[in-house]
């Protein structure tokens, strides 16, 4: 139902505004996936820009099970990157030269986290390429927790450690809205303010399709339109309400629908009591599994806070994210339910019912959609920023570990390499650890030598590169070799 | 000359030996300061001057000579190039680039404490936060003329905010601005002239070329005159970092310009520079910091940053550990232990004594002990870098302004 209505909204709008005005259309109504192609388009050009200027820088990643978060795993495959961005994903690839290999053969790879909100973890000023502290500890802990974008105050950037530039991803990606029965008079003005926005558009488009028979139309004021309402209902930025109580709910859900757009609940602890009317609204909440709250014994209805909260809506077709309690790290208290906790928040829905792709959506692509980077980052798509996470399990399951995480394709996080959880099962450093820069061959002669010793076996890992310079030759045999032994 | 030792003489506290306008040094071990040590040294000095500098040089008869005990090491007077020793005044808050040190430098600033330490030449910053302005080289000698030189860097703080960046960001754009502002100017008064050139009358031309007069290059806006002069490398820049993340953030607000610059490390408990001690090694530039061993953050294990940055390629330059007559009287001490934690010795002798004088530009007058500078020396009864070792005498311009020799 999701996707049926995923498809159609927009198809819908393309159809009804292009045909009516098509130079509007692509620009103020533009639609996410139009969005998508011309940024995708954009990015392309400035690679290829990029390229005659410098050497592609290949960074290569095989031997995981590539979780792509679009519901395919690939069992032991190879993805290849290209200047940050992913080039391929699959089998048997010709590896270029002078790549950088990351042997990762036995490890899971996924899509980096992506935080729905944070605090702190840039450093907390503004704007952040200016301020971004990219050696704190905070940074390094939410990276270690697996999460590689998130936004802070209104700009969506990623936790490129060791980088202050082209961090910054996107702006503005939502609009918050206060409607509550607390405040009767909020309530009216909201409605007011997307009455004007939804007056302004008709009277934009009438003016569009008038224009053309008399030149003399003067277009509509948009002053006294509220430019919040205009661009939510423009589908610029989506409308973010801080909402529990189901009563605010169920009004958020009918405001949605009357004013056709899709709000976001932060909150939505009572969601669970009235999900179908959320499902219709085309919500999307932002949850906390873990957060309780108590039945309001005044009311007959069902209330409070209840574990099932994140199933009951997913089954209604509200689409979940997930962000823990504390926004921002904390090293203080109990451990576990600050943001560098995030996939464990994610698994506390599973056991309330949601199924481990949505809870796993709950954490990657449904978030970077809220933000507005889903043509970035959320997902391993060939295209898509090569940024992901490379786990020691299931990164759902409380014993996982994130090993590396990556960011355009450059390895800005290694388990090893820092002292928060190097010590806690370390891992095997004579086979797995990242090799240099060496020729394909090479690299897959590692692969080819039959596991009969373990001692001897590392031994001619180690001197193989060296003794063999025309590596070249034997890159087909490697690859069978290689894939034979999985 | 006349003059220091007049002064010298009229002041009861220094009771400086009288040694003739010629005379030479013999030291067992001299530490030249270019890193380079000297056995069996002899060190001519003519009014203030060194003159001649060689190993085991025959001296003519009747030249003074100034045996030093065979422990003594001859080493250049230390040049401190981050003081505010004698200043104390209060400064501004914001960029004011164009304010100098040397305002504050009056015939009453006493640089008796560093002096006595060691220190011959110091560099004397303005006191203030952002980019408090430009700072000043002084010898320690005292007397009515201490400045050797002016303008020796432009102190700028650069903490990882966005009002460190802008300061720099905007320098750079009022210089623009200037730059912009005086070509139209001067096409203004071209155009004015031809104009006046071509009138064919000739009571008339003349009038007008009157009224128009000599050219007068518009008045520049005196933040963005300095942030041109480091443009034009009359003037560098030392910036203050206190975090690894500082560096990142400087080169980016200085962008595509050009100018020589320096760095100062605050090295604070838990210092993360080593994070960008590659990269600031790479650009091969000089690195002002104290002799602190700072701890890898969340651990007990030391490390060295002034010698990993020694080692990544940066030019060291040593301050005190802060700006106290104690901590200039432990300054060798305190450099001594960064060399016994691995620091390369050569390095630590640079560090206090030429580099500092290469990162203000003084090099030529001090620094180190070469022919034609100016005989600025520091004479201690031992190892400088020995824990019990002691300053015996100092000199500066040739008088013993501290202790003294036998």
């Amino acid at each position: 139902m999701t996707t049926l209505r995923k498809l159609l909204l927009p198809a819908l709008a393309l159809g009804l505004f292009t045909f009516t005005a098509p130079t509007f259309a692509s620009g103020l109504f533009q639609d996410d996936e139009a969005k998508d192609e011309a940024q995708d388009e954009e990015s392309e050009d400035g690679e290829a820009a990029a390229d005659e200027d410098e050497g592609d820088k290949t960074f290569v990643i095989q031997g995981a099970d590539i979780h792509t978060g679009t519901g395919a795993v690939l069992r032991g495959a190879t993805l290849i990157a290209v200047n940050g961005k992913i080039d391929e994903i699959g089998y048997d690839l010709a590896l270029p030269e002078d790549a950088e290999i990351l042997d990762a053969t036995g490890f899971r790879l996924y899509p980096g986290l992506v935080a729905v909100s944070s605090i702190g973890l840039f450093g907390g000023g503004s704007p952040i390429e200016d301020t971004v502290d990219p050696f704190s500890r905070t940074m390094t802990l939410a990276v270690a927790g697996g999460i590689t974008s998130t936004v802070q105050g209104s700009e969506v950037a990623k936790l490129k450690r060791g980088h202050i530039k082209d961090i910054v991803i996107g702006s503005r990606p939502l609009q918050s809205m206060s409607y509550s029965k607390s405040s009767p008079a909020g309530k009216r003005s909201l409605r007011e303010k997307f009455d004007g926005a939804a007056a302004y558009i008709r009277e934009y488009k009438q003016w569009e399709l008038d224009v053309r028979s008399n030149k003399d139309l003067k277009e509509p004021k948009k002053s006294g339109v509220d430019s919040g309402a205009l661009s939510v209902l423009l589908g610029q930025a989506r409308a973010l309400f801080n909402a529990d109580d189901r009563t605010d709910l169920l009004e958020i859900a009918k405001l949605a629908q009357r004013y056709e757009f899709r709000p976001v609940i932060d909150g939505c602890r009572e969601g669970w009591t009235v999900a179908a009317d959320l499902g219709r609204a085309g919500a999307t909440a932002i949850i906390t599994p873990r957060e309780r709250r108590s039945q309001d014994e005044s009311i007959m209805a069902e209330g409070g806070s209840s574990i099932e909260n994140a199933a009951i809506l997913y089954a209604s077709g509200v689409d979940i994210a997930i962000i823990p309690g504390t926004k921002g790290v904390s090293l203080d208290g109990i451990a576990g339910r600050d943001i560098m906790h995030l996939p464990i928040e994610a698994a506390f829905a599973i056991r309330g019912g949601l199924p481990e792709d949505a809870a796993l959506a709950a954490i990657t692509t449904v978030p970077a959609r809220l933000l507005g980077v889903s043509h970035r980052v959320g997902r391993i798509e060939v295209g898509m920023d090569a940024d992901f996470i490379v786990t020691d399990g299931d990164v759902l399951h409380y014993a996982t570990f994130v090993q590396w995480a990556v960011i355009d394709g450059e390895i800005i996080y290694d388990k090893e390499d820092e002292m928060y959880f190097a010590h806690i099962r370390p891992r095997p450093v004579t086979e797995l650890a990242p090799v240099d820069p060496v020729d394909a061959g090479e690299a897959d002669a590692d692969v080819v030598e039959p596991p009969a010793d373990e001692e001897s076996d590392d031994e001619d890992a180690d001197e193989e590169p060296g003794d063999e310079p025309d590596g070249s030759g034997d890159g087909e045999d490697g690859d069978d070799g290689g894939t034979a032994s999985r | 000359m006349i003059l220091t030792s007049l002064i010298l003489a009229a002041s009861p506290a220094l009771v400086p030996p009288p040694i003739s306008d010629l005379y030479a040094i013999r030291a067992r071990r001299a530490e030249i300061g270019n890193g380079e040590v000297l056995e069996h040294a002899v060190i001519l000095v003519e009014d203030g001057k060194i003159v001649t500098i060689g190993e085991d040089l025959p001296i003519e008869r009747g030249i003074p000579v100034i045996d030093l005990d065979d422990e003594y090491t001859l080493m250049p007077g230390l040049v401190n190039a981050y003081s505010r020793t004698g200043l104390s005044s209060q400064g501004y808050s914001d960029s004011r680039p164009y304010i100098k040190a040397s305002f504050e430098v009056g015939l009453g600033a006493s640089f008796k404490s560093a002096r006595e330490a060691g220190v011959t030449t110091l560099g004397l910053y303005p006191a203030g936060r952002g980019i408090p302005g430009q700072a000043v080289a002084v010898h320690t000698a005292g007397g009515s003329d201490p400045i050797l030189a002016d303008s020796v860097y432009l102190k700028a703080i650069v903490a990882n905010n966005s009002t460190a960046k802008r300061y720099i960001r905007d320098g750079f754009e009022k210089a623009d601005e200037n730059a912009k502002k005086e070509a139209a100017n001067k096409e203004k008064y071209d155009k004015a002239k031809e104009k006046a050139e071509k009138e064919k009358d000739k009571d008339k031309k003349k009038a007008a070329l009157d009224k128009l007069g000599e050219y007068e290059p518009h008045e520049p806006d005196p933040r963005g005159q300095v942030f041109q002069d480091m443009r034009d490398k009359k003037l560098s820049a030392l910036f203050d970092l206190d975090d690894a993340a500082g560096y990142l953030h400087l080169i980016d607000a200085l962008g595509k310009e050009k100018i020589d610059w320096a760095l100062r490390l605050t090295l604070s408990q838990e210092s993360n520079f080593y994070e960008v001690a590659e990269k600031i090694g790479e650009t091969e530039c000089r690195v002002m910091v104290g002799p602190f061993l700072t701890l890898h953050p969340g651990t007990l294990r030391q490390r060295n940053m002034p010698a990993e940055l020694a080692r990544a390629g940066a030019k060291l330059v040593f301050i005190p550990r802060n700006d106290s007559t104690g901590a200039h009287q432990t300054w060798l001490r305190d450099v001594g232990t960064m060399v016994a934690a691995g620091l390369d010795r050569s390095a630590a002798i640079q560090a206090m004594t030429l580099e500092p004088a290469k990162l203000m530009g003084v090099d030529d007058r001090v620094g180190s002990i070469e022919v034609g500078k100016d005989a600025n020396f520091l004479i201690v009864n031992g190892d400088p870098f020995e824990t019990a070792t002691e300053v015996e005498a100092v000199i500066i311009h040739g008088d013993v302004v501290h202790g003294e020799i036998h």
